[in-house]
C-alpha cells in the first residue's frame, strides 16, 4: 500500500517472470523431469501456506496438519471411487467436511495456549492417521484405496503428470495470491495482533477465540483441497503420509520458507520435498535418517535464521548489493577473525576445558 | 446535567477468599476528565478490567450510557443456579466479553503499553479501526471494491490519529523501536482508533519525563475536546492534580472520597490512606 509505484512494479515483474518460469518447468526441453517432484511441491506448498497463516501469523501451533490432508484425501478417493461421486464434487464435500470438522473441534482446541495447543493438535493427528488405518471397510486399512478417477473437465482428463502440472499450481498459485490478499487485509491484522498480544488485541474489539478458529478451518481446508489433488493425482492414498512424521515435515516446510511469510512456502516446501524425494531416497539402507535430518533442519533454522530461508536469502542479497565493493577486505577481516570465533564457539560450548587439557 | 457516561452499582470482585473490588458506586460524568488514584493493592487495575470486560464482575452492575452491561447467560446461571433463560433474556445484552465491549465505544490502554511488536507504528493504529470496518476474510481474499473502499478509509484514519499524538513520520517504523515514551503516546493513539466514547488510561504518566508528562497532558486536553470521556488511573499527584476534573479515591477496594483536587487533598479519609495516619 506505501510501496512506491516503482517497487510495487518491480513486484509485479518479478511474480510475472515466476509464473512464466514455472509454466516453462513441465516442458521436456527444459526441466520435464522435475514435473512430478514439482507437483508434489505444488501440493505440499498449499498445506504449508495455510501453516503460515496459523502458526507466522496467528502464533497457534498446529503438529497435526497432516489430519486434514489426510482427511481430504481420503474423503476424496472413497466418494469418488466407492460411491462413484464426480471427482469435483468429491473435492468439495471434502473441503466442507474438513473445514466443518475443524470448526467443530476448534473451539475447545483453542481454550488451549503453546505447548497445550501443540499437544492437542499432536493428538488429532494422531488419532486421525488410527482411523485412516483401522477403519478398513472404508479405507483398506493400510493398503489404502487404489484406482481412484483423475479428475477431469467435459471430456479433458487430468491423466498425465504434465497437465496435472498446471492443475495443481493453478490451485496452488490461487492459493497463494487468496492468503497473500487476506495476510495484507483488516483481516491479517487481526491475526498478527492475536499473534502480538492477545489482550490487547482483544481490548481492540477483536474476536480472538473466532478469529483463532476460523484461520485454523481456513488452513485445514487448504491441507484438505491439498489432500483431494494429491489422490486424484497418484489415484491411491494410504496412511503412511499423513503420520506423525508428515505433519513433522510440513511444519519443516513452514519453518525453512519463513513462519511469517505467504511466499517462503513455495522455497520451504521445494527444499524439504527435494531433499526428501531426490536426495534421501539414495540412502534406502538407513531407513530412518530422513527423521534426523529435519530434526537438524529443524534446529538449525531455527538457530540461524529464525526468519526462514526466503528472508534470510533476500537478506543476504540486499547485504550484497550494499556491500559488493568491499567484498575482498570484508573477506579478509572474516578470515582473521575466524580462528577467534572457533575458539570463542567452543568457550560458550564449556569444552575449553578438554581443549587445554591435551595442550602441553 | 446530562446523563453520566459510566455508572457502576455495588460493584465487587473476588478472587477466591480476596475481595480486590468491594461494592464501589461510581458515577464517570460524559466528556470530563476523571482520575481514579489509590495506594497500590487498591484495586485501581481490577476495577478497570471490570469495566472493559476482561474480568467479570462477582456481584454488582455496570451502566454504559445508561444500559446495564450483563454478562453471559451461562455466567449468570452459574453464579445464580436455577435462573430462567426466558427472564434473562429481555436483559440479556452481548456485550459480555472485552471485544464487544470495544466495539460498543469502551476503549482502554495497559499498564505495559502492549503495542503489537510485530507491525509497523502505522498497522497498530490500523488494527484499532477493526471495530470500525466491516469487511471479512472473503472480501480481503478477493480485494473485492469494498475492502479497498475501506481499506483506504482505515488508512487515512489512522494516520490522522497517529498525527493527533505527533507520530506520523514514525509511521512505517516498527512499534517497538520507539522510545518508551512515544510508545505510550502510540497506545492511546491505537485505543483512540476504536473510535470510543470513553477512554481508560492505565497509569499513561507510568515511567516518562516532565516534558513527555506535559505533552501527554495535553494530549488528554485534546482527548476531551473531541467529546471523549477520559477515566485515568494514576500514581503522579501533580499530573492527576493538573488535568482531572474529578477525582475519585479507592483504597482496599473500596471508595473513600471523591471529589475535586481540593476536595480530595483536604480530605482526612485521603490523608490516612496515603500516609497510613490512624483515624480516631
Amino acid at each position: 500500500m506505501m510501496l512506491s509505484w516503482a517497487k510495487k512494479r518491480w513486484s509485479y515483474f518479478a511474480v510475472a517472470a515466476f509464473i512464466v518460469f514455472l509454466a516453462l518447468i513441465p516442458f521436456k526441453w527444459f526441466l520435464g523431469q522435475y514435473t512430478s517432484i514439482m507437483i508434489f511441491i505444488g501440493i505440499s506448498t498449499m498445506i504449508t501456506v495455510g501453516l503460515c497463516l496459523l502458526m507466522g501469523y496467528t502464533g497457534q501451533v498446529s503438529l497435526g496438519q497432516a489430519a486434514f490432508y489426510g482427511l481430504g484425501a481420503y474423503f476424496s478417493a472413497i466418494l469418488s471411487k466407492t460411491y462413484g461421486v464426480n471427482p469435483w464434487l468429491a473435492m468439495l464435500i471434502a473441503a466442507i467436511a474438513t473445514g466443518a470438522f475443524a470448526y467443530i473441534i476448534g473451539y475447545p482446541i483453542f481454550r488451549l495456549r503453546g505447548n497445550y495447543l501443540a499437544m492437542a493438535t499432536l493428538g488429532i493427528g494422531l488419532i486421525m492417521w488410527v482411523l485412516f488405518n483401522q477403519l478398513r471397510q472404508y479405507t483398506g486399512g493400510p493398503d489404502g484405496i487404489s484406482g481412484i478417477p483423475y479428475l477431469s473437465i467435459g471430456g479433458f482428463a487430468f491423466d498425465t503428470p504434465f497437465k496435472r502440472f498446471y492443475l495443481v499450481w493453478f490451485f496452488c498459485l490461487a492459493i497463494l495470491f487468496l492468503s497473500q490478499n487476506i495476510v495484507r487485509s483488516r483481516t491479517g491484522r487481526a491475526l498478527r495482533a492475536i499473534h502480538g498480544n492477545e489482550a490487547a488485541a482483544e481490548s481492540l474489539g477483536i474476536n480472538v477465540t473466532q478469529f483463532k478458529v476460523k484461520i485454523f478451518v481456513l488452513s485445514s481446508v487448504y491441507a484438505s483441497l491439498a489432500g483431494s489433488l494429491f489422490a486424484h493425482h497418484l489415484r491411491h492414498v494410504s496412511p503412511q503420509p499423513f503420520d506423525f512424521l508428515g505433519s513433522v515435515k510440513l511444519v519443516v516446510m513452514a519453518v525453512i520458507g519463513g513462519l511469517a511469510s505467504i511466499w517462503g512456502a513455495i522455497f520451504g516446501a521445494g527444499t524439504t520435498r527435494f531433499l526428501s524425494d531426490e536426495i534421501l531416497l539414495g540412502f534406502d539402507q538407513y531407513p530412518q535418517l530422513d527423521i534426523i535430518i529435519y530434526g537438524l533442519i529443524l534446529m538449525l533454522v531455527m538457530i540461524f535464521m529464525p526468519e526462514g530461508l526466503f528472508v534470510a536469502i533476500r537478506t543476504g542479497t540486499m547485504w550484497l548489493k550494499v556491500n559488493w565493493r568491499n567484498l575482498p577486505s570484508i573477506m579478509k577481516t572474516k578470515r582473521e577473525e575466524f580462528p577467534g570465533r572457533i575458539k570463542n564457539f567452543f568457550e560458550r560450548l564449556h569444552l575449553t576445558r578438554l581443549w587445554r587439557k591435551s595442550e602441553p | 446535567m446530562s446523563q453520566p457516561i459510566l455508572e457502576t452499582k455495588n460493584l465487587s470482585k473476588a478472587f477466591g477468599g480476596l475481595i480486590a473490588v468491594d461494592k464501589v458506586d461510581l458515577t464517570i460524568d460524559t466528556g470530563k476528565i476523571t482520575a481514579i488514584i489509590g495506594p497500590n493493592g487498591a484495586g485501581k487495575t481490577t476495577l478497570f478490567n471490570l469495566i472493559a470486560g476482561v474480568y467479570q464482575q462477582t456481584a454488582g452492575e455496570i451502566l454504559f450510557n445508561g444500559k446495564s452491561l450483563k454478562h453471559s447467560l451461562w455466567y449468570a446461571r452459574a453464579i445464580k443456579p436455577g435462573l430462567n433463560k426466558k427472564i434473562f433474556k429481555d436483559k440479556l445484552q452481548r456485550h459480555a466479553s472485552a471485544h464487544m465491549r470495544a466495539s460498543l465505544g469502551i476503549a482502554r490502554t495497559f499498564q505495559h503499553v502492549h503495542l503489537f511488536g510485530n507491525m509497523t507504528v502505522l498497522e497498530n493504529i490500523m488494527t484499532g479501526q477493526h471495530t470500525r470496518s466491516k469487511y471479512g476474510f472473503f472480501a480481503a481474499a478477493l480485494r473485492l471494491p469494498k475492502s479497498r473502499r475501506e481499506e483506504e478509509t482505515i488508512t487515512l484514519n489512522a494516520m490522522k490519529y497517529l498525527n493527533m499524538v505527533g507520530l506520523g513520520r514514525y509511521a512505517q517504523q516498527n512499534a517497538l523501536s520507539l522510545p518508551l515514551g512515544q510508545q505510550k503516546l502510540l497506545a492511546i493513539a491505537r485505543a483512540l482508533a476504536t473510535e470510543p466514547k470513553l477512554i481508560l488510561l492505565d497509569e499513561p504518566g507510568a515511567g516518562l519525563n516532565a516534558l513527555e508528562k506535559r505533552e501527554l497532558s495535553d494530549l488528554m486536553k485534546r482527548i476531551r475536546e473531541m467529546g471523549v470521556t477520559v477515566v485515568l488511573v494514576e500514581h503522579d499527584m501533580p499530573l492527576v492534580m493538573g488535568i482531572a476534573e474529578w477525582i475519585i479515591v479507592l483504597d482496599s477496594g473500596q471508595k473513600i472520597a471523591e471529589g475535586t483536587a481540593a476536595q480530595v487533598q483536604k480530605d482526612r479519609k485521603v490523608i490516612a490512606a496515603y500516609l497510613g495516619e490512624e483515624m480516631e
